[in-house]
């Protein structure tokens, strides 16, 4: 079996078999720690209600809408810092100064400013997104090997075709991962706003679940959304994995 | 006689490099005919590969200039010049054989002649079973053939070459420095070399350039009188020796 397989397959039946017996030897109060098999049961429950599943959609269509719009700004962004030098002699340090900065810390101002709704979730959304995709698809821009420009030049490339042919297949490993951080970063960020002051989405319930002692449903809402976002980042890594063995390789010889 | 393939006249060459400027070239002149394999040698930093950028059409000169088959050079000519470069510079998620076609995909060749064409330049350079392979599967010596071929692709009159054998443990540049000779007599095509190699640079020549430390001049033209074709055995004879002496005294006194 491939190794890293093994690795999860093992952390998840240590995790949540330890759970479990835990839970049955009542080691933990169980009113702390319901079963593990329990919340399963009360998880499948939750997934046939329709109002979760508004919440559910909710926070999906948010970090959607944030991400969509975010994540071309960034790369346009990464992209013109990494063509021209003097932009990035002159943008390079905000950048790192605002991504120094915890992004959390701006919530009550987005409040504040856009109010508790979709807008404010996206936007916030959005700027978790957007400098991490910043920051990688310059590293891309600088990544593209400059003889391999030259050569293309020599051999009566156009500066289009310098782009879609050079440029863009040798950027894509790292504008994938920039892609994979900024949407875990725009999860983040909506979830974040969510918990902090919402009427709806999956953060929104989580947080009164805590607030309402109701741990189970607590429980449930927690291994659904870190599934579903390890789902989500092993989904984009594959994709990351699959471009850039090439340029992997190539490095290596 | 007719124009010659390359007419380089007075060309200078001068970076800025902070507060001071500095020279690369110094009023390089020379001239090479069709068909002709000319090789510059000379010290490492001495403005070799700032002039062949020049002679490509990457880079301009600070003034001077330089004619390819009478049309002064200011941008790349694909059509009639090919270019080998020190690195093999191949497209690491491309195949040997699509590696190959580049230019002439570039210039929207159509498939099939694309493939006909380059099908028979891998096999002139001797890796037509290897027309399916990534150049990270590929040897060193096997990578710079591919780049070969490439640089043959679009039928250019005119081949420039970086130093194209440096990174090549001795043996196999040796076996390259042959092949290739095999490759131009099959070919006639023009060759531009550069190295810093004086034994390769006698080996493959009818003409050695020498040029100076920077700023790079040109301290003599050298015509190669050996026989040919050329064996590898030619390396140990006298007139080959008296040729490398001659040529080494000239680089080292000119930097005294």
């Amino acid at each position: 079996m491939n190794p890293a397989v093994a690795g999860y397959l093992l952390f998840a039946a240590a995790l949540f078999g330890g759970w479990e017996l835990a839970a049955r030897l009542a080691v933990v109060d169980p009113d702390l720690l319901p079963r593990f098999s329990h919340v399963c049961v009360l998880l499948w429950h939750l997934l046939q209600d329709p109002r979760f599943i508004t919440d559910l959609g909710v926070t999906a269509s948010e970090v959607a809408v944030a991400f969509a719009i975010a994540a071309p700004l960034a790369i346009a962004t990464g992209f013109l810092l990494g063509e021209r030098v003097h932009l990035a002699e002159m943008f390079n340090p905000v950048v790192h100064f605002i991504l120094a900065v915890p992004q959390s810390i701006f919530l009550p101002v987005f409040i504040l400013a856009f109010g508790i709704g979709f807008v404010e979730k996206v936007l916030f959304g959005m700027t978790h997104a957007y400098f991490v995709i910043v920051v990688n698809s310059f590293a891309a821009v600088r990544s593209v090997p400059r003889p391999l420009v030259s050569a293309a030049r020599v051999f009566g490339a156009s500066r289009s075709q310098i782009y879609t042919r050079i440029y863009l297949p040798a950027m894509l490993p790292l504008i994938l991962t920039g892609l994979r951080l900024g949407m875990i970063f725009c999860i983040i960020g909506v979830i974040l706003a969510e918990m902090y002051a919402s009427r709806s989405g999956v953060g929104r319930l989580i947080f009164s679940w805590g607030e309402g002692y109701q741990v189970p449903e607590l429980l449930a809402g927690i291994l659904l959304l870190s599934v579903l976002t390890i789902a989500v980042n092993e989904v984009m890594r594959l994709a990351e994995l699959r471009v850039s063995r090439f340029q992997a390789r190539a490095a290596a010889t | 006689m007719s124009t010659p393939v390359i007419e380089v006249s007075k060309l200078n060459k001068t970076f800025s490099a902070g507060r001071a400027d500095v020279q690369a070239l110094a009023d390089v002149s020379f001239t090479v005919e069709q068909g002709q394999f000319v090789t510059l040698v000379g010290p490492s930093g001495c403005g070799k590969s700032t002039l062949l950028q020049i002679m490509a059409g990457l880079t301009g000169p600070t003034s001077g200039e330089v004619r390819i088959e009478g049309e002064p050079i200011r941008a790349p000519m694909p059509e009639k010049i090919g270019m080998v470069f020190q690195d093999p510079t191949l497209l690491p998620w491309s195949t040997a054989l699509a590696n190959v076609e580049f230019p002439l995909d570039l210039r929207g060749v159509d498939r099939a002649t694309r493939r006909g064409r380059c099908t028979a330049l891998l096999e002139l350079v001797g890796l037509r079973e290897f027309a399916d392979h990534y150049p990270h599967e590929l040897s060193g010596g096997m990578r710079q053939r591919v780049a070969i071929a490439r640089g043959l692709a679009q039928d250019p009159r005119l081949i420039l070459m970086d130093e194209p054998f440096a990174a090549l443990d001795e043996q196999t540049r040796t076996r390259m420095g042959h092949d290739l000779l095999d490759i131009w007599e099959k070919t006639r095509k023009t060759v531009f070399f550069i190295t810093h190699s004086l034994a390769e640079a006698i080996y493959l020549s009818d003409v050695v350039l020498v040029m100076s430390t920077r700023p790079g001049r040109i301290l003599d033209t050298i015509p190669i009188n050996l026989p040919r074709p050329r064996e590898i055995d030619i390396i140990g004879s006298e007139a080959f020796g008296r040729l490398r002496n001659r040529i080494w005294h000239m680089i080292t006194e000119a930097r005294a």
